[in-house]
């Protein structure tokens, strides 16, 4: 009886938060939410620029041209950017720059999320001694300055994409660590996984197939907005001559090219840095709404 | 109190043993870290071959560690690459007041403005003034300070000229040449204006991201039941917010500005450096690239203790403000 | 009849929440009246409405999402629903009082229990700092918390729950409300505790001669307390009469249904299934035509899916929404 009632009046009404799946759910909230929306429209721009960019203009981003002439040239039908100081064009160099930006962008956040995931689920869940060492190694990698000691071990491994990536890894787990952690901490103790405990699961198990999960969705957050900084701070290791070398180029590396010619190419400035910007900044915007999105009361 | 206080300093000893391992792991990873030493003519053979023998580089791996430690620990760190004829030791000690006053400056301006537009920002959520102040912390967050940092530099001091014909804010050092015997006034209204554009640089990415943990923070307080008790009283808005509210926000507001230092060391790093700045961390970037690694790793590890000891303050005040820790 | 003054007098109140995945008609036309000493009983599950219309008398909906929307509410014959913002002010915590479910998490955890009492007592009265504290630490007394002096200074997670029930009963009363609201008061307490707790308020009451408003979804709670009670479902009362009467001779299928379904110790059919209402109580986003029992209501009719029932007053004093009201 109550049924029937029901149903008569659902035909014809909208969906209410009782009718979604999760994932539905999220996405349906992803898709309402302002600034995720421009961030995703940012990034799908962005990625369309650097991958579709060189279908469109053929050129290639390591040619240079002999002499005076061809140096800081402004942007020309030629050129739609210009050329840089050893007369390259600058938007073929943008296109593959970035590129190289986004991988290790990229794999370097994934990478320190999943190294950071591990720490922090074998801390969170064995407690102990286990957790107090970690977290105090933990605590301590935290505490030196990002910076220098990225500087610090790109000088000592070397020059190069993936000595880059392993510099932000090694440097960027520590957070992820924190974070679960502490979910697995408040986790640990809810029902399901003491039934798990009780009908004689490994830890392993419960590890993976019950904790883990659970901080897939803070994850994924973390992972976005981790991609963002870890850009930056590529960016900033090439612009300081560690990361990327020549003649290579990478958004971080042009920017270092262009510092000394601040006063009278501005433009090499600009474009590079703008490209930077915007594409952290579209990640942030995206990753913040998938925040809200995947559970509008988690403070983070 | 006085007992969390001890644990705390306490517990920061194992963080600076941790700190020092790594240095020295970095350090050890070079095939031989004095080698740019050794190749400058300016620098005496023998400083280098005390350094050597001080740090314990004459010895079998497993014993350096530990001489190492001493030799840093007594002050003894060796002639300086960046300025041959110095000891690295007055070197960085010329370059780490700079950085304290340029950090401090910073830090105290930055969350002067984060914390009030934080507050303002929750209290009025979903007004104009909320979203204006988002969208400023979303560009604080994704600026990267270098980049900001030459753009300033474009503008102010290629762009914009005095009538002088100079730029209007000057691009890099931290006093004019000549006034180092000034009196304290002149000298202190020559500063600001070197440290105009570094400080608003630093600022505004550290800006960006507190009032934003600060907006949420305070929106989280407000939701609590003891808000809604504290209206049922009858308490003003004002005193809700301000009293009530606003003592809780701060507790994991402290935790984040803790977290942020090493972010803000390492962010001036590079603003210094921009900005030829004579602090710590444009020496230790002057003295990575010119592979002088003894006096880097020093530098990492005076930076690193800063922070730690930075922390050990923010502790205390989280104690003070949350009486849940101290009894606990 | 009562012949006491009327306190409080709620004419059709409607409090409607506006969310995202619909509107939301918390309270949709609910009339309660409140006499000077009175002890009366909201009863219904959750989501009835029950605690949006306490939290309507004192206006402290969040908005957004809620919003009253029609409706009167009369304190001492005065619309409180059209006083600005300092008068209630003035009377909340002051001439009507509430306490709330959570004692967990009701109190500011960063402030003593003393200070929070005692902001309650200087909000209102003119009296100084040493004054509010005596009265304070009567406060605590006159609620039975033993060694009050000390406790003044102490913070809400030092102490149990029933006994930061307690502070917020003191808190309360600090003023001497005329009418004190218990939103599900007892409900997060252990059984012993809430006994407690009934006792204090009861005694209190005697004591002190305010009104109170009990909400609970217990209906041993309003057995014991209650001289008048209003059973309350999906938003609107549907039965309302002295306690004698309801538990007697309930006439709503509802209220029937409620009291069939506490399991009474004395019967001896131990091997029958305990009765229960069936189905559910409706979503809010789909509130059934005509009368809002319907769909789980045994008796009912055509005329109870088409149309929706009116107050009707059966006997003196006892009101009835329904069709086919039960013979008494």
């Amino acid at each position: 009886m109550a049924e029937k009632a029901i149903d008569a009046k659902k035909k014809g009404q909208k969906k209410s938060s009782e009718d979604y799946t999760y994932v539905g759910m999220v996405f349906h909230r992803l898709t309402r939410h302002k600034l995720a929306m421009v961030g995703a429209f940012m990034l799908i721009f962005i990625l369309l620029f650097v991958f579709a960019g060189p279908l469109i203009w053929r050129a290639d981003p390591n040619a240079q041209i002999e002499g005076l002439g061809g140096m800081f040239n402004l942007p020309s039908r030629a050129h739609p950017m210009g050329t840089d100081d050893y007369g390259r064009d600058v938007l073929a160099r943008m296109f593959f720059g970035g590129r190289i930006s986004l991988f290790i962008g990229f794999i370097s956040a994934i990478s320190s999320t999943i190294v950071g995931a591990m720490v922090g689920l074998v801390a969170g869940y064995y407690g102990g001694w286990a957790d107090n060492i970690l977290m105090r190694f933990t605590d301590a990698m935290l505490s030196i300055p990002t910076f220098p000691l990225l500087i610090a071990l790109a000088s000592v491994l070397g020059k190069g994409v993936w000595q880059i990536i392993l510099v932000i890894v090694f440097f960027g787990w520590m957070v992820d660590a924190r974070l679960v952690r502490g979910l697995v901490l408040s986790l640990k103790e809810q029902e399901y996984v003491e039934a798990a405990h009780a009908i004689g699961a490994s830890a392993n198990r419960i590890m993976w197939r019950h904790l883990f999960p659970n901080t897939l969705a803070v994850l994924i957050v973390s992972t976005t907005i981790g991609i963002g900084g870890a850009i930056i701070y590529e960016a900033s290791i090439s612009f300081l001559g560690f990361g990327v070398q020549a003649p290579f180029a990478s958004w971080g590396n042009m920017l270092q090219n262009a510092q000394q010619f601040i006063w009278n190419s501005p433009r090499l400035i600009i474009f590079p840095g703008l490209a930077i910007f915007l594409t952290v900044l579209g990640f942030n915007f995206f990753g913040d709404g998938l925040r809200d999105a995947i559970d509008p009361k988690l403070k983070l | 109190m006085r007992d969390y206080i001890i644990r705390r300093v306490l517990g920061m000893i194992p963080l600076i043993l941790i700190v020092m391992i790594v240095s020295f792991g970095i350090f050890s990873l070079v095939p031989n870290p004095f080698a740019a030493l050794i190749e400058n003519p300016r620098i005496k053979k023998s400083d280098i071959q005390r350094l050597i023998k001080a740090w314990g580089f004459d010895l079998p791996w497993y014993l350096r560690f530990f001489k190492w430690f001493s030799g840093v620990v007594r002050g003894d760190w060796g002639p300086s690459l960046l300025y041959p004829g110095s000891t690295a030791r007055d070197v960085i000690s010329r370059a780490l007041p700079v950085t304290v006053r340029v950090m401090g400056i910073e830090f105290l301006f930055a969350l002067s403005i984060a914390l009030p537009i934080g507050i303002i920002s929750a209290v009025k959520q979903y007004s104009v003034t909320d979203y204006i102040v988002t969208v400023i912390s979303f560009l604080g967050m994704s600026m990267p300070t270098f980049w900001f940092g030459l753009l300033m530099m474009m503008l102010f001091s290629v762009v914009l000229k005095r009538p002088s014909g100079m730029p209007l804010l000057p691009p890099g050092g931290i006093i004019t040449p000549g006034l180092e015997e000034a009196p304290f006034w002149a000298k202190l209204g020559d500063r600001a204006q070197y440290l105009v554009m570094p400080v608003f640089v630093l600022a505004f990415s550290s800006v960006g991201g507190w009032a934003r943990y600060m907006r949420s923070s305070m929106l989280e307080v407000i939701r609590q039941d003891y808000i809604r008790t504290a209206r049922a009283k009858g308490a003003p808005e004002h005193t809700v917010i301000n009293k009530h509210a606003l003592r809780n926000a701060m507790i994991p507001i402290v935790t984040l500005v803790a977290l942020s230092m090493p972010g803000i060391v390492g962010g001036a790093a590079i603003t210094e450096h921009i900005f030829n700045i004579p602090g710590m961390g444009s020496l230790i970037i002057a003295a990575e690239i010119k592979s002088d690694y003894p006096t880097a790793m020093i530098g990492l590890l005076l930076t690193s203790i800063l922070v730690i000891v930075f922390n050990l303050v923010a502790d205390i005040v989280y104690a003070w403000i949350d009486p849940r820790i101290k009894y606990s | 009849m009562d012949n006491r003054e009327v306190l409080v007098d709620i004419k059709n109140l409607r409090t409607f929440f506006y969310t995202e995945d619909g509107v939301v008609p918390a309270v949709d036309g609910i009339d309660l009246t409140i006499h000077r000493g009175e002890v009366l009983g909201l009863v219904g599950e959750s989501g009835c409405g029950k605690s949006v219309t306490a939290l309507s008398i004192l206006r402290l909906i969040p908005n957004p999402p809620g919003k009253i929307i029609g409706g009167e509410i009369f304190f001492h014959g005065e619309d409180l629903l059209k006083k600005n913002e300092e008068a209630m002010r003035m009377i909340r915590g002051d001439k009507i009082s509430m306490i709330f479910q959570e004692p967990m998490t009701s109190l500011n955890p960063v402030y003593t229990i003393g200070n929070q009492i005692s902001e309650a007592i200087t909000l209102h009265q003119k009296i100084d700092d040493a004054e509010a504290k005596k009265r304070t630490i009567e406060m605590l007394h006159l609620v039975g918390i033993p060694e009050p002096e000390r406790r003044f200074n102490q913070y809400p997670h030092e102490m149990s729950g029933g006994m930061r029930q307690r502070v917020m009963i003191a808190m309360a009363l600090s003023s001497n409300p005329e009418l004190l609201i218990s939103d599900e008061a007892t409900t997060a307490l252990d059984v012993t505790i809430q006994a407690q707790i009934l006792d204090l308020m009861r005694g209190l009451q005697k004591k002190l001669g305010m009104a109170i408003l009990i909400i609970t979804h217990n209906l041993a709670v309003v057995a014991e307390m209650a001289e008048t009670i209003a059973i309350a479902y999906a938003g609107k009362i549907v039965e309302s009469a002295t306690a004698k009467e309801i538990f007697k001779s309930p006439r709503h299928p509802y209220t029937y249904g409620l009291l069939q379904s506490i399991p009474k110790f004395t019967e001896r059919k131990t091997n029958e299934p305990l009765p229960a209402i069936e189905g559910m109580v409706p979503s809010p986003y789909h509130m059934p035509k005509g009368c809002r029992f319907n769909p789980r209501c045994p008796f009912a009719t055509e005329k109870c899916r088409e149309e929706e029932p009116e107050i009707l007053e059966l006997t003196p004093g006892h009101l009835v929404r329904c069709f086919h009201p039960i013979e008494s």
